[in-house]
C-alpha cells in the first residue's frame, strides 16, 4: 500500500514538477530555513550511537494517581484513615487535606517480575515485564498546565519548545511524506494548557507538531468541495511552474527552492496522510484488540487514536504525542485523571478507556519488531495526595512524587527506579526531575542533553534547562 | 573579587595551637588570594555560592567550610573538604560535580592551603566571575564617532554618513556594494517597509515615470506620514513587548480590552513620540500623568504578558507563582528596553554579563507592587461629568431599593412571628446534595420528570444547578433503579455547553450508574424515559452523591422542585415535591415566606416601588460608564525585599532596595531607593534611569532594531542581548553614530527611517553576487540589499488589499479568527470561514495566546509567551497547504477575480495584465500571459487567482 503510493508520488511530482531543481532533495531544501536565518542548522549529528529512531509518548492529563495505578502502597490500607504522620496540616492545591485514603482497587502482581499493578488495568499488567517504572518522579508545580508544559517542554512557563519539536530539530524527518512529529489530543479536546504542550517555543514553526487524530484531520489537508480535481491539478501545475521559474530567476536563493519544495512535500502529505489515516484497511480482529468498536465511544475514540499512532510510527513519524483525556473541565474528574471527589468512579471510567487500547498499541509495536527502536514513554504531569481531600473520596495534586515510565530500545523491562516513602507523597530514593527524564531520552536517541542547544534571548537553551542526569540504572 | 580592603587574620587562631601552625610554615607559603581564590571561584563557586548553596555549602566565604568540617585549619586528614576532591579507589572524585576532577597539584594546593592554617583574608568574598565586565563594549558610554572619510567611494556614497560607514567596512573586505534597485523595486521595497502594504499599480507607475531627484524623498516621507506606518512599526514593537491578548497558562481567558493599549502603540508611533516619553510611559504612565488615559494606558505594557491566575491555595506554590509573574515584567522590560538578559540572574549571578543577583532582585522591589487585572481609565474631566450626570440617581435608587425592602420585611417579620406554624408546614428534611429521596404511592410511569423551581445559590434561578445521578426505584420487593441507561433509559435535559467536547455535561450523566461526573443543567427539567412503562415508587438523586461532609468547590444543587410521571408524555401527574421540606437555606426560607405572607396590598406597593426602581436603574445604565482597561493594578508593596536563594521566595536572603543595575555604574548615573520608597517612585525611577541620557544601552538597543527592521538583520542580530552571549556588531562605529543620531532627533525615529532609507545602502539591489558571497554570504557588511519574506501580517494585508476587501479602519477591539470557547479553561477553535469582519489590518487580530491561527501560526506569527524581537521566516509544507485549500484564499481569489473582472473588463489578456499589476506590480511577459489566460479559459478566473495567490513573487520582497 504504502510502496504504492511513493512510487506514484515520486513520479508523478519529483519527476514531473521538480525538474530543474538538480538533485536537491526536498527535506533538505526545507530544512535549511529561509534567508539562512537560523541560529544553528536544523540537523544536528547524534552525539554518539542511538538505540532510539522514534518516541511514543502517552500523555495521561490531570495528574493520573501514581498510588491508584502504579506504585503500589500497602501502608496506605493500614494506616487508612489514620493523618499523615507530620503533614496533618498541609495545605495543597485546593487546599485542606484529610486522613489517609487506600486505592480503591486491588493489586496484583503482573508479569515474572511481579510487579503489583492496579487491577483497574489488566492488560497494561501484561507488558509489566518491559516497563522500566520510574516511582520517584517530582515536579516543580502543583498546578495542572505549568505541569503538563513543565512535563513536555522542561520548563513550567509557557513558549518553550516540546520534547517532540527538539527531536524534530535535532534529527530532522524521516519520512518525506509525513510530519516529523505528531500531537493527537484526546476527543474531548486539549489537554491543559493546549498548544503550549506542542509548541515549537522559539524553535522555528516548522518542528511545531502537527495536530490530527481519528477525530480530527490535519488541517487545511483535503482539497477544498469548491474546487474540481481538474482545476486544482491545473492550478497546482500552474503555481509550480511560476514558482519554479521564480526560482530560477532568483537561483541563489535557495529559500525558493525550497518554497517549491514545501508545495510538493504538501502534495505528498495529501496523499500519505488519508493513507495512513485509514483504519478501514486494519483487519476486524484488529480493531476488536484495540477496542475501536466498544460501545463506550470515549473508548472507542482513544482506540481508533492508538491504531492511527501505530501506523505514523510504522511510517516514520519520529514523535508521536498521544493524550488520553484532557484539560480540567467545569467538574472536577471528568474529562481528566483529576480526580478530586470521587477517585472510584472517576478512575472507573477513566482506566477502561486508557487500558485496552494502549496495551493493544504495545503489543502491536513488541510484534512487529518496532519496540527494538521506538522509545515510549508513559507520562503524567503530577502525582495525587496519599489523603482524601477534605469532604471527599478524591485526592488532590501532589507534584512531590508520582511515576512516569519508559519502555522499549533501550530501555531494561520489569524494573523500577526510584520510590516515594511509605505512603506515596514524597520521592524518597532516586528523586527524579523531569530534566533526569528527558536526559535519559535524549540519550537513547544519540545525544548528550547538555549539548543540544539553540541560542534564545541570551542563553543557549536546553530541553533539560541547566539540569538533569541519565538514569542509567534503567538502561540496557 | 575583593569587596573590602584585604585584612589578614588566620582562621587558625580560632581553632589551632601554634605548634601546628608551626609544622605547616616549613613548607613553601601559598597565596590565597592568587592561587585559592581563583580555583575556588573556578571550580566550586558556580555550585556553592551564597545564592545557590548546593548542599547548603557556600565557598564565597570561609563560614561554611568552617562551620561543617570541610576545613579544619592545620588539619588536612580532617578536613573533609580533600576528601570529596580527591579519588577514592577506583571511584572518582565526588566533585567537582560539572567537569574534570581537580589535578593531583591542585588538590596538593588545597592540602597545603589548609596545612598553613588555612588561611582566608578577611572580608575576602569569592565570586563567580561572569564571562564579560564592565568593560562590556555594550555598557559604555556613547563614543563620539564621526564618519570615516571614504575618497576612494563613488560621490553618491560620500554623502550620507551611513555609506560611508558601510564602505569602509566593505573595503575592508574588499568588497563593493551593487548598483542601485531599479525603481519598480524601490518602490515596493520602501512601501511594504514602511507600511507592511504594496504600493497600488498607479503609485508605482507614477514613481517609475517621474526623473525628479526629488520624487524618491519624497516617496520617504508620504510614506512616513501614512497611518499605515504605525501599524507596521507599531506590531515590530508589540513583538518585541511580547503583547498578547490572553493570559496564557492553564486557564488562558481571553483579556477583551487590552486592545486601548495596541491602539496607543500605534498612535505614539504614528506621532512619532519620543521614544524616550514612550519608554517611560510604559514603566510609569500611571505615575507620570495620572488621569490621563492616553498617557497611562502606555503602562499595560507591564501587565501585557502571560501570567498564571489559577488559584493555589499551597502557600509555597502561590509565592513561587507570584515570583513567576514579576520575573516575568523583569525579563520583558530589560529585554525591550536595555538588551539585556537580567531574568538570568534570578537564581544566581549572571554567568555571562556583569548582573547580579542583587541587581534582580532590585528590578524585583521596583515591580513588586504591580498586579494583573483592569481598572476604570478615565480623566478627572470624565469622573466629574459622569458624577454629575448621574446626580442624585444613586440616592434614589438607595431609597427606593430601601423601600421595596421594607415591605418584604415586614412580612417576613410577620411569617417568623410564626415560627411553629412553618415549622410543622415545612417538617420534612430539607433537600441534600448527598441524597434526596422522595418515596410515594406505587404508580404506573413510563417518563418521570423533574421540575425545578429553584437553584441553591439564587433561589429564582432555574437552571445553573448539578446533578450527578437521579435514581427511579420500582415498587415492590425486588426494587430496582430502572433509570440506567444501561436498563435501555434516556434522559434529556438542557446542560451547558463545552463547545469543543460535546455532551460533556450532558443530561445522561444522571443515568450512567457513576457519581463522579454531573449533569450541569442549562435549564429546569430533566425527563427520565424508561424502556417501558413500570409502577415504580421512589426516586432519588443528588449532586455530590459520597456520604461525606459538603465541602468547598461542590456542585450548585437543586432547592425547590416537583416530580411528575407520565405515561404518555402528555398528561403528568405530580407525585412528589420539595414544598414541606424544610427551606435548604435562608434566602430559600424568606423566599418561602414572602410567597405566604406578602399581602395584595403589599404586592400593589412592591410592584409600584419595583417599577420606579427600574426606571431609576434604567437611567442609571443611561450614563455612559468609564472605560474600564486592562492596564493593570498596584499594590504599596512595601517590602522590605530580600534577595531568594535559587529564585526560591522560600529561601530569602540579603535584603534589597530598588536600584540601578551595577554592571552600568561606570557609565550611567546610580540610584538606590530607601527601602520605603513608594511604589510609584520605584517605577519611576527606573524609568528615569533607564532613558537618562548618559544610560548607553537603551540608545544602541533601539537604533539596532530600526536597523533591523529595515535590512533584516541588526548590526547586532541578537537586538535583545547585547551581552555576553549576544552577537558582536558588525559595524560597531555606526551603530554608535546611529544611537548618537537618535538621541540628537530627539529620540524620534521618523529622521533615522530617513536618513536610513536615503542611503545608497538602503536603496542598492539585492543582486546576489557569487564572488561577494564566497567573502560575506550573508551579507552581514551589506554589499547588497537582502531579499525578505513577507511577515505573516503582510502576507495576509497584501492578499486582502490586491482582492479590493482590505478594510482599514483603525483602532478599537479586534477581530477574532478563532472561536473563544470557556469551559473552566478557555479553548481557542480556528475558524474555518473568515467573514468580512476580519477583512481588516491584522494588526488588529485579537492575539490570544496559545491560539492557533492558519495563515498567521504558520507564516511565523508568534505566540508572544516572550519577547520576540525577530520572526523567523520558514517555510513549511502547512504553509502551502493553507494558502491553496483554506476557505481565506478562496474567497480572496473569488473577489479578486471579480475586481479584474470589474477593472479589466473580459479581455482575458487584460485581466491578466491587471492581475499582474496587482499582485506583483509588473506587466507579465507573454509566457506568462498565455499560460494564465489558458488555465483561466479552463478553469474561470478565480481558479487563476488562487493560483496567483499561491506564487512566490508575491510574497517575497527584493
Amino acid at each position: 500500500m504504502m510502496n504504492a503510493f511513493s512510487e506514484l508520488s515520486r513520479r508523478g511530482f519529483l519527476g514531473d514538477i521538480l525538474t530543474g531543481l538538480s538533485g536537491v532533495g526536498l527535506i533538505d531544501l526545507l530544512s535549511q530555513g529561509a534567508f539562512g536565518d537560523e541560529a544553528k542548522p536544523a540537523q544536528q549529528t547524534p552525539h554518539f550511537a542511538p538505540k532510539a529512531k522514534r518516541v511514543l509518548q502517552v500523555f495521561c492529563p490531570g495528574a493520573a494517581s501514581h498510588m491508584d495505578l502504579w506504585d503500589y502502597k500497602p501502608s496506605l490500607e493500614k494506616m487508612a484513615g489514620k493523618p499523615l504522620p507530620g503533614e496533618e496540616n498541609f495545605l495543597s492545591f485546593q487546599g485542606k487535606n484529610g486522613n489517609l485514603m487506600p486505592s480503591p482497587w486491588a493489586f496484583a502482581p503482573a508479569g515474572e517480575c511481579g510487579k503489583p499493578i492496579t487491577t483497574m488495568l489488566p492488560h497494561m499488567a501484561q507488558h509489566a515485564d518491559d516497563i522500566a517504572f520510574i516511582h520517584s518522579m517530582h515536579s516543580k508545580t502543583n498546578t495542572h498546565g505549568p505541569g503538563c508544559v513543565f512535563m513536555n517542554t522542561g520548563h513550567s512557563t509557557e513558549g518553550f519548545p516540546s520534547a517532540g519539536a527538539w527531536l524534530s530539530y535535532a534529527l530532522g524527518s524521516a519520512n518525506d511524506n509525513l510530519p516529523t512529529y505528531v500531537a493527537i489530543p484526546d476527543v474531548r479536546g486539549e489537554p491543559p494548557n493546549g498548544k503550549a504542550n506542542w509548541s515549537n517555543g522559539f524553535l522555528p514553526a516548522r518542528h511545531q507538531a502537527i495536530v490530527m487524530s481519528d477525530q480530527l484531520p490535519i488541517r487545511n489537508l483535503a482539497r477544498p468541495d469548491r474546487i474540481a480535481e481538474a482545476e486544482d491539478a491545473a492550478a497546482r501545475a500552474l503555481v509550480a511552474k511560476l514558482n519554479r521559474e521564480f526560482a530560477e530567476q532568483y537561483s541563489a536563493e535557495s529559500e525558493l527552492q525550497a518554497r517549491v519544495a514545501a508545495y510538493e512535500l504538501a502534495a505528498r502529505m495529501q496523499l500519505s496522510a488519508p493513507e495512513v489515516s485509514n483504519l478501514a484497511s486494519e483487519t476486524d480482529a484488529t480493531h476488536q484488540r484495540y477496542g475501536t468498536t466498544d460501545a463506550n465511544p470515549l473508548k472507542a475514540a482513544y482506540a481508533r487514536n492508538c491504531l492511527l499512532t501505530r501506523r505514523l510510527l510504522e511510517r516514520g513519524v519520529r514523535y508521536v504525542n498521544l493524550y488520553c483525556s484532557s484539560r480540567a473541565s467545569g467538574v472536577d474528574g471528568l474529562l481528566n485523571w483529576d480526580a478530586h471527589k470521587t477517585l472510584k468512579p472517576d478512575y472507573e471510567r477513566h482506566c477502561p478507556i486508557f487500558d485496552q487500547p494502549t496495551a493493544a498499541l504495545l503489543a502491536d509495536l513488541k510484534q512487529s519488531g518496532l519496540l527494538e527502536d521506538t522509545l515510549v514513554l508513559w507520562t503524567t504531569e503530577f502525582g495525587r495526595m496519599p489523603t482524601h481531600q477534605v469532604g471527599t473520596t478524591g485526592r488532590d495534586h501532589n507534584p512531590d512524587g508520582f511515576t512516569c515510565w519508559m519502555m522499549g530500545a533501550g530501555v531494561q523491562g520489569g524494573v523500577t527506579y526510584g520510590a516515594t516513602d511509605e505512603f506515596g507523597r514524597r520521592a524518597e530514593v532516586n528523586p527524579t526531575t523531569v530534566w533526569d527524564f528527558y536526559a535519559t531520552v535524549l540519550h537513547l536517541l544519540g545525544f548528550d542533553h547538555e549539548k543540544l542547544t539553540i541560542y534564545h534571548n541570551g542563553l543557549d537553551r536546553r530541553l533539560t534547562d541547566v539540569h538533569g542526569h541519565v538514569i542509567q540504572d534503567i538502561l540496557t | 573579587m575583593k569587596s573590602r580592603p584585604l585584612c589578614f587574620t588566620t582562621l587558625a587562631a580560632i581553632a589551632l595551637s601554634f605548634s601546628l601552625l608551626n609544622a605547616a610554615e616549613k613548607k613553601a607559603p601559598v597565596d590565597f588570594e592568587q592561587e585559592v581564590a581563583p580555583l575556588l571561584s573556578q571550580r566550586c563557586v558556580s555550585c556553592h555560592s551564597p545564592n545557590i548553596k548546593k548542599g547548603e555549602l557556600s565557598l564565597a566565604g570561609p563560614e561554611d567550610l568552617l562551620a561543617n568540617g570541610y576545613v579544619v585549619p592545620g588539619d588536612p586528614a580532617g578536613s573533609y573538604l580533600l576528601e570529596v576532591v580527591s579519588p577514592a579507589g577506583d571511584d572518582p572524585a565526588a566533585m567537582p560535580k560539572l567537569g574534570d576532577a581537580l589535578a593531583e597539584p591542585e588538590v596538593a594546593l588545597l592540602r597545603r592551603w589548609i596545612e598553613q592554617g588555612a588561611v582566608w583574608p578577611d572580608g575576602f568574598v569569592i565570586r563567580e566571575a561572569s564571562k564579560a565586565d564592565r568593560s562590556w563594549w555594550s555598557l559604555q558610554p556613547l563614543a563620539d564617532i564621526h564618519p570615516p572619510e571614504v575618497a576612494a567611494a563613488p560621490a553618491a556614497w560620500r554623502q550620507n554618513p551611513i555609506d560611508r560607514f558601510v564602505w569602509a567596512k566593505l573595503s575592508e573586505a574588499n568588497l563593493k556594494p551593487n548598483s542601485p534597485a531599479d525603481r519598480r523595486t524601490l518602490i515596493r521595497r520602501a512601501t511594504f517597509d514602511l507600511t507592511g502594504l504594496p504600493p497600488t499599480a498607479e503609485e508605482i507607475d507614477t514613481f517609475v515615470a517621474s526623473d525628479s531627484p526629488d520624487a524618491y524623498p519624497q516617496l520617504i516621507d508620504r510614506l512616513l506620514a501614512s497611518p499605515r506606518y504605525g501599524e507596521r512599526w507599531g506590531r515590530h514593537w508589540l513583538d518585541v513587548i511580547r503583547f498578547g491578548e490572553s493570559r496564557g497558562f492553564e486557564r488562558n481567558q481571553i483579556i477583551t480590552n487590552l486592545w486601548p493599549f495596541r491602539d496607543y502603540v500605534i498612535r505614539s508611533i504614528n506621532e512619532d513620540k519620543p521614544f524616550d516619553q514612550f519608554i517611560r510611559e510604559h514603566l510609569a504612565g500611571d505615575v507620570i500623568a495620572p488621569n490621563t488615559p492616553q498617557v497611562e494606558v502606555g503602562s499595560a505594557f507591564l501587565v501585557a504578558g502571560p501570567y498564571d491566575d489559577v488559584g493555589n491555595q499551597d502557600p509555597a506554590q502561590a509565592a513561587q507563582i507570584r515570583a513567576n509573574t514579576i520575573d516575568e515584567i523583569i525579563r520583558a522590560s530589560s529585554e525591550a528596553f536595555l538588551g539585556l538578559t537580567i531574568g538570568c540572574a534570578r537564581c544566581h549571578d549572571h554567568k555571562f554579563d556583569v548582573i547580579s543577583q542583587r541587581d534582580y532582585y532590585a528590578m524585583y522591589a521596583t515591580f513588586a507592587g504591580v498586579k494583573h487585572g483592569e481598572r476604570a481609565v478615565a480623566t478627572s474631566e470624565q469622573r466629574q461629568e459622569r458624577d454629575r450626570q448621574l446626580g442624585d440617581l444613586k440616592k434614589q435608587q438607595a431609597e427606593l431599593t430601601r423601600q421595596r425592602d421594607d415591605v418584604k420585611k415586614l412580612a417576613i417579620a410577620r411569617g417568623e412571628s410564626q415560627k411553629e406554624h412553618y415549622a410543622q408546614l415545612w417538617s420534612r428534611p430539607a433537600i441534600s446534595r448527598q441524597s434526596t429521596e422522595e418515596k410515594f404511592a406505587p404508580v404506573l410511569a413510563k417518563m418521570i420528570r423533574l421540575e425545578v423551581e429553584g437553584q441553591e445559590r439564587d433561589p429564582n434561578s432555574k437552571s445553573g444547578y448539578g446533578i450527578d445521578e437521579f435514581e427511579i426505584w420500582t415498587t415492590g420487593e425486588n426494587s430496582q433503579n430502572i433509570a440506567l441507561s444501561s436498563a435501555g433509559s434516556t434522559a434529556v435535559g438542557s446542560s451547558r455547553s463545552a463547545g469543543d467536547f460535546d455532551g460533556a455535561y450532558s443530561a445522561a450523566l444522571t443515568i450512567d450508574g457513576k457519581f463522579g461526573a454531573r449533569w450541569l443543567a442549562s435549564g429546569p427539567q430533566l425527563t427520565i424515559t424508561l424502556a417501558e412503562p413500570q409502577t415504580v415508587d421512589r426516586i432519588l438523586f443528588s449532586s455530590d452523591r459520597p456520604d461525606a461532609a459538603p465541602s468547598h468547590g461542590v456542585a450548585n444543587f437543586v432547592s425547590e422542585y416537583r416530580i411528575l410521571v407520565s405515561v404518555d408524555g402528555e398528561n403528568w401527574t405530580e407525585v412528589a415535591n420539595s414544598y414541606n421540606r424544610q427551606p435548604v437555606n435562608d434566602a430559600h426560607r424568606r423566599k418561602r415566606l414572602l410567597a405566604a405572607e406578602l399581602t395584595d396590598e403589599d404586592r400593589a406597593r412592591s410592584q409600584e416601588l419595583e417599577t420606579e426602581l427600574a426606571a431609576v436603574n434604567k437611567a442609571i445604565n443611561q450614563v455612559p460608564a468609564l472605560p474600564v482597561w486592562w492596564v493593570g493594578n498596584r499594590s504599596a508593596a512595601p517590602g522590605p525585599f530580600h534577595l531568594f536563594i535559587g529564585g526560591s521566595p522560600q529561601r530569602p536572603a540579603d535584603e534589597v532596595t530598588a536600584g540601578s543595575l551595577s554592571g552600568l555604574a561606570d557609565s550611567a548615573p546610580k540610584y538606590e531607593l530607601p527601602q520605603d520608597a513608594a511604589e510609584s517612585e520605584r517605577r519611576l525611577q527606573l524609568a528615569n534611569w533607564i532613558v537618562d541620557p548618559q544610560n548607553p544601552l537603551p540608545q544602541r538597543v533601539l537604533a539596532n532594531r530600526i536597523w533591523q527592521h529595515h535590512f533584516g538583520t541588526g548590526i547586532v542580530n541578537t537586538p535583545n542581548d547585547f551581552g555576553y552571549m549576544g552577537g558582536r556588531p558588525s559595524h560597531p562605529e555606526l551603530l554608535e553614530w546611529l544611537a548618537a543620531e537618535l538621541v540628537k532627533n530627539d529620540w524620534r525615529l521618523k529622521p533615522l527611517h530617513r536618513q536610513i532609507m536615503l542611503s545608497q545602502t538602503y536603496q542598492q539591489s539585492s543582486e546576489h553576487r557569487t564572488a561577494a558571497s564566497q567573502v560575506d554570504g550573508d551579507a552581514r557588511l551589506l554589499w547588497r540589499f537582502s531579499p525578505r519574506r513577507l511577515s505573516a501580517e503582510e502576507v495576509r494585508d497584501v492578499i486582502l488589499q490586491i482582492a479590493g476587501k482590505l478594510n482599514l479602519e483603525m483602532g478599537g477591539p479586534g477581530f477574532r479568527l478563532y472561536q473563544y470557547l470557556q469551559d473552566n479553561v478557555a479553548t481557542y477553535v480556528p475558524l474555518d470561514e473568515h467573514d468580512a469582519s476580519t477583512y481588516r489590518r491584522a494588526v488588529y487580530h485579537h492575539n490570544a495566546r496559545a491560539a492557533r491561527i492558519d495563515l498567521m501560526t504558520e507564516f511565523d506569527s508568534p505566540d508572544c509567551a516572550f519577547s520576540a524581537p525577530r520572526r523567523d521566516e520558514t517555510t513549511t509544507p502547512l504553509q502551502a497547504l493553507t494558502m491553496l485549500n483554506h476557505d481565506f484564499t478562496l474567497d480572496m481569489a473569488q473577489f479578486l477575480a471579480e475586481r479584474l473582472q470589474t477593472e479589466a473588463g473580459d479581455d482575458p489578456q487584460q485581466q491578466v495584465h491587471r492581475a499582474y499589476e496587482l499582485c506583483y506590480g509588473r506587466s507579465p511577459t507573454e509566457a506568462e500571459t498565455k499560460a494564465c489566460i489558458s488555465l483561466a479559459g479552463e478553469h474561470g478566473l478565480p481558479a487563476l487567482c488562487r493560483v496567483l495567490l499561491n506564487t512566490s513573487e508575491l510574497i517575497y520582497l527584493h
